[in-house]
Order: structure tokens, then C-alpha cells, then sequence
């Protein structure tokens, strides 16, 4: 699912945002990225996403190399994609069920089963009562689980997710992992998951890589 | 890019609806520009139809005359008449007989036609009315040139000339307006757009973000152009209507001899032009202004 080889990342003025990462995720594979703060967490999933690009190594994504001047191809591989942006990226003014659907409008669906996976999804994190509840009228830990539900309604191939536990108590951080496995399980999702929790992660059985200024210090099996 | 339009027509309408709202005023002053362009085109292109038709109509009566000597028998001027007849760009040859053309000065003169009667004999002479098409009156003249039974020929050049040259006038003025009020809705509309993207940059970076093809991105900004860009076209044809009955009222008293084209099919046409170019020129400005913003 996710191949990458000696991928480094240097920004324009010179920041190196990751070294020489070599990792390689299978379909079900459920793997966290932990890390401090500015350790290149959020730098990888950025690379992932085609979002950035390396600046070397090679870096295969769904079988797909990607490259910056093929953005067609980027933005077909992101629809099989299912992020969780740390900062939510929900579009106020909008529903939660409207922002779920969001993520579903262009994945070649009819629209009874759009609002039917956008429903099952918001059942899926406890928020099904709070459909049509406006996103700007959520709480934190709510819309960080409506963004959740945006990108498992999707039945990715992959999910990407961003501090998807970040500020939320350990009942509903575990939860939240659960969700993220229990869709791993269901669609033969990979999961890839930045956490600063690592307290949590012992609890689920996934693989542990952790960053250091922008390399790998260790990956368990 | 049919299958996103109808499974989410529901979508892009609200989309639509949310990108007018979030800029009401703005929009609402660029409705009525657009309006107000649409109204000025409108009246332009009515007039150059409606002169149009005028000219036409006059340049149907486009006639010159033909004298020939006095002394000429019935039968050589028959033989004339023909040999006008055939000239490239005559469309009729008619002997105008004197008592005839005493009559026409008399309907001309109306209450002076009493002047007339000052004259022992009748002062008109018959003569060869020849009914031509505009364009031809050149080669039509060099022809009767040719002829040798004629005294001279009356071609109120002059006139004919001028009818022709303000008929061109009019038809450039109205492609120049076309052009004039295209680009000024392309531009409008394009910046229009642009403005809308500018306000909607996050959720447009979300949308790429989750993958969304560009086409899906800008389906509610084209909405945007086509409504404010058409909804000023409906309004401007509408105003139009009302001007161009007005008009017609005030010129129809007064001015009964001059040959307006009937009101129903200018109307009709009217409007259907204002609405299918404003909708046409919307679109253009919505693709032009999409495809021009920064949102890649």
C-alpha cells in the first residue's frame, strides 16, 4: 500500500522535515507515528497525501509514484484516501451529515448510498443525533469525530490521520482508535495515525514508528 | 461530469445559494450592472434591428429615373423598357406616364397641389421608373450608360448613398456594442468568481484535499455567473420591452409613414437574445474567472 525509500524531505529554506525514511505499510496494517513536536509527523502524512514531495528517495503510494506534475493522478489517489486533518477541515455553515456527504459527492455514488454511509458513519462515533446540527455548533471533540466519519464513510484504502485523538479524554481517544481499527477491519484499510498519546496505543495491535527530528529511531513489528 | 451534476444538483444549488449570500450587497450591485449593460445593449441592438428594417424597407423602394426623348414611339419604348428590364440588379421597369406624374406632385403637394393649376399644360414629362437594388445602383448606372434612347437618368445618388452608408453605421455600432458589453460581463463575472473563491479558499483546499476533480469545484461558481450573469439579462430584456412599447407609442402618432417592424417579433427576438447571450456571456466569465484564480 505504501512503499517508501530513503525519502527525504527539505523545505525551500533549508529545513530537512524528514531523513532517509524507509517504511512499508500492508493493506490492514495499522500503524502509528509518534513523535515530539516538529519531529516530521505531520510532514510524512503531508508526503502521503501529495501534499509535499520528496526531495529524494522514492515514495510509492497505492502502487503509484508520485510525482508534483501529475496532479490528476494525486487527486485520483486521494479519493481513496481517508484523512483526518488535525485541524478538522469541516466547511462551516454546513451540517455534520452535509460535511460527512462532502467526502462522497464525487466517488462515483448514488446519492441514497452517500446518505446512507454518511448516517452509518455518524452512528458509527455517537453522533447521529447531531446530523443536522451546523458544524460550527459542535464541540471540539464532536467535530473532530464528524472529520473521523468524513474519511471512513469513504471506505478508503488507506486512512491518514492526523492527532485524531489529540485533546480528547482516554475514553473517547480509545474509542476513536477502536473506530479507526474496526474500519481497518471492514474495508481493508490501511491506517496510518500520528499520535503524541502513546499511553493508548498499547491497546490496539499496531506498529510503532517513532520520529526524531525527521528520521526514524524505531519501528516495531 | 453529467453524473456529478445530477446526483448533486441538490448540492451545488445550496453551494450556489451560500457563495450570492455570503456577498449579498456585492452581488446584488453586480446584478444590477449587469442589468443596466444588458439594458444598454438591449435598446442598441433594437435600434440597429429597427433601422435595419427601416433601411431595408427603404432601400426597397430604391428607385431612379429614366428619361428618354418625347419624341420616342409606343413601340421604342417598349423595346426600352425591356432593355432595362434585364439589367443585373433592376428588379422592375415602369412607364410613368405624365398625367400620372402630374397625380403623384399633386398627392405630394397635398393643400399647395393648387399651384399646379398656374400651368396651362402638364410641366411633368413621362419617364422610366426603375426599381433597383441599393447595392447595384452602380453597375445599374454604367448599364443605362450604355443605352442610347435615353436623355439622362435621375439617380438621387446622394440620398441612396447616405441610406447606405448609416445602414453600416448601424450595423457596426451594434457589433461594436456586442463586443463592448461582452467583455465588460466576462470581466465582471470573471472577478465576480474570483472574489467568490477568494472567500471560499479553505473549503475549495478542503475539497482538493479530499480530491474532488476541478469540474466538481466549480460547478456552484459557474451557477454564480449563469444566475447573476442571466438574471441581469431576464431583467434588462423585461425593462427593454416596456422601453421599446414606449417607444413604439410615441412614434406611431406622430411618425406613422415610417415602416417599423411589427412589436411581437422584435419583442420576442429581443428577448431571446439579451437572455441567451447574457446566459452564454455568464458562463464564459464563471469558467474564465475559475480557471484564472489561484486554486491549485
Amino acid at each position: 500500500m505504501i512503499e517508501a525509500k530513503n525519502v527525504t524531505l527539505q523545505y525551500p529554506d533549508g529545513t530537512v522535515a524528514l531523513r532517509e525514511i524507509n517504511l512499508s505499510v500492508k493493506r490492514r496494517e495499522i500503524v502509528f507515528i509518534t513523535g515530539p513536536s516538529g519531529s516530521g509527523k505531520t510532514s510524512l502524512l503531508k508526503l502521503l497525501m501529495g501534499m509535499e514531495f520528496p526531495t529524494g528517495g522514492t515514495l510509492k503510494v497505492l502502487g503509484h509514484t508520485l510525482h508534483k506534475n501529475e496532479m490528476d493522478k494525486i487527486r485520483w489517489l486521494r479519493t481513496l484516501m481517508g484523512p483526518v486533518f488535525q485541524d478538522f477541515r469541516l466547511v462551516k455553515g454546513r451540517t455534520a451529515l452535509e460535511n460527512v456527504m462532502l467526502g462522497l459527492r464525487f466517488l462515483d455514488l448514488p446519492l441514497e448510498e452517500m446518505k446512507s454511509r454518511a448516517q452509518e458513519a455518524l452512528f458509527k462515533v455517537g453522533l447521529q443525533h447531531k446530523a443536522n446540527a451546523p458544524v460550527e455548533n459542535l464541540s471540539w471533540g464532536e467535530g473532530q469525530r464528524v472529520s473521523i466519519a468524513r474519511a471512513v464513510a469513504r471506505k478508503p484504502a488507506i486512512i491518514l490521520a492526523d492527532e485524531p485523538t489529540g485533546n480528547l479524554d482516554k475514553e473517547n481517544a480509545q474509542n476513536i482508535l477502536e473506530l479507526l481499527a474496526a474500519s481497518s477491519r471492514d474495508s481493508n484499510a490501511s491506517v496510518i495515525i500520528t499520535t503524541h498519546a502513546t499511553h493508548l496505543i498499547d491497546e490496539t495491535k499496531g506498529r510503532i514508528i517513532r520520529l526524531q527530528k525527521g528520521a526514524m529511531e524505531r519501528a516495531d513489528e | 461530469m453529467m453524473k456529478y451534476l445530477f446526483k448533486n444538483t441538490d448540492y451545488f444549488m445550496k453551494e450556489a445559494k451560500i457563495i450570492l449570500s455570503t456577498n449579498l450587497l456585492s452581488n446584488l450591485t453586480s446584478l444590477f450592472s449587469m442589468t443596466l449593460i444588458f439594458l444598454f445593449l438591449a435598446m442598441v441592438v433594437a435600434g440597429w434591428w429597427v433601422s435595419s428594417h427601416i433601411i431595408e424597407a427603404i432601400q426597397d423602394e430604391a428607385e431612379i429615373n429614366v428619361f428618354y426623348p418625347e419624341t420616342l414611339t409606343a413601340t421604342e419604348i417598349s423595346a426600352l423598357l425591356e432593355e432595362i428590364e434585364v439589367i443585373d440588379g433592376v428588379r422592375e421597369a415602369r412607364l410613368i406616364h405624365a398625367e400620372e406624374a402630374y397625380e403623384r406632385m399633386e398627392e405630394v403637394l397635398g393643400k399647395e397641389a393648387q399651384v399646379l393649376t398656374y400651368f396651362t399644360e402638364n410641366p411633368f414629362s413621362p419617364f422610366i421608373e426603375v426599381n433597383i437594388q441599393l447595392e447595384d445602383l452602380d453597375g445599374v448606372l454604367a448599364d443605362l450608360a450604355q443605352l442610347d434612347k435615353i436623355n439622362y437618368v435621375r439617380d438621387n445618388r446622394e440620398v441612396l448613398e447616405d441610406l447606405r452608408h448609416l445602414a453600416g453605421i448601424m450595423q457596426f455600432l451594434g457589433y461594436l456594442v456586442v463586443v463592448a458589453v461582452g467583455i465588460a460581463t466576462l470581466i465582471i463575472i470573471a472577478h465576480l468568481i474570483k472574489l467568490g473563491i477568494d472567500h471560499n479558499r479553505e473549503h475549495i483546499k478542503t475539497l482538493i484535499l479530499l480530491g474532488a476533480p476541478d469540474s466538481f469545484i466549480a460547478v456552484p461558481y459557474l451557477l454564480v455567473g449563469l444566475l447573476l450573469s442571466a438574471g441581469g439579462g431576464v431583467l434588462a430584456a423585461i425593462l427593454s420591452i416596456f422601453a421599446l412599447k414606449y417607444i413604439y407609442a410615441l412614434t406611431a402618432g406622430p411618425l406613422p409613414f415610417i415602416p417599423l417592424p411589427p412589436l411581437g417579433n422584435i419583442t420576442v427576438n429581443l428577448f431571446l437574445f439579451v437572455i441567451i447571450l447574457s446566459a452564454l456571456l455568464g458562463l464564459g466569465g464563471s469558467i474564465f474567472g475559475f480557471s484564472t484564480a489561484k486554486v491549485k
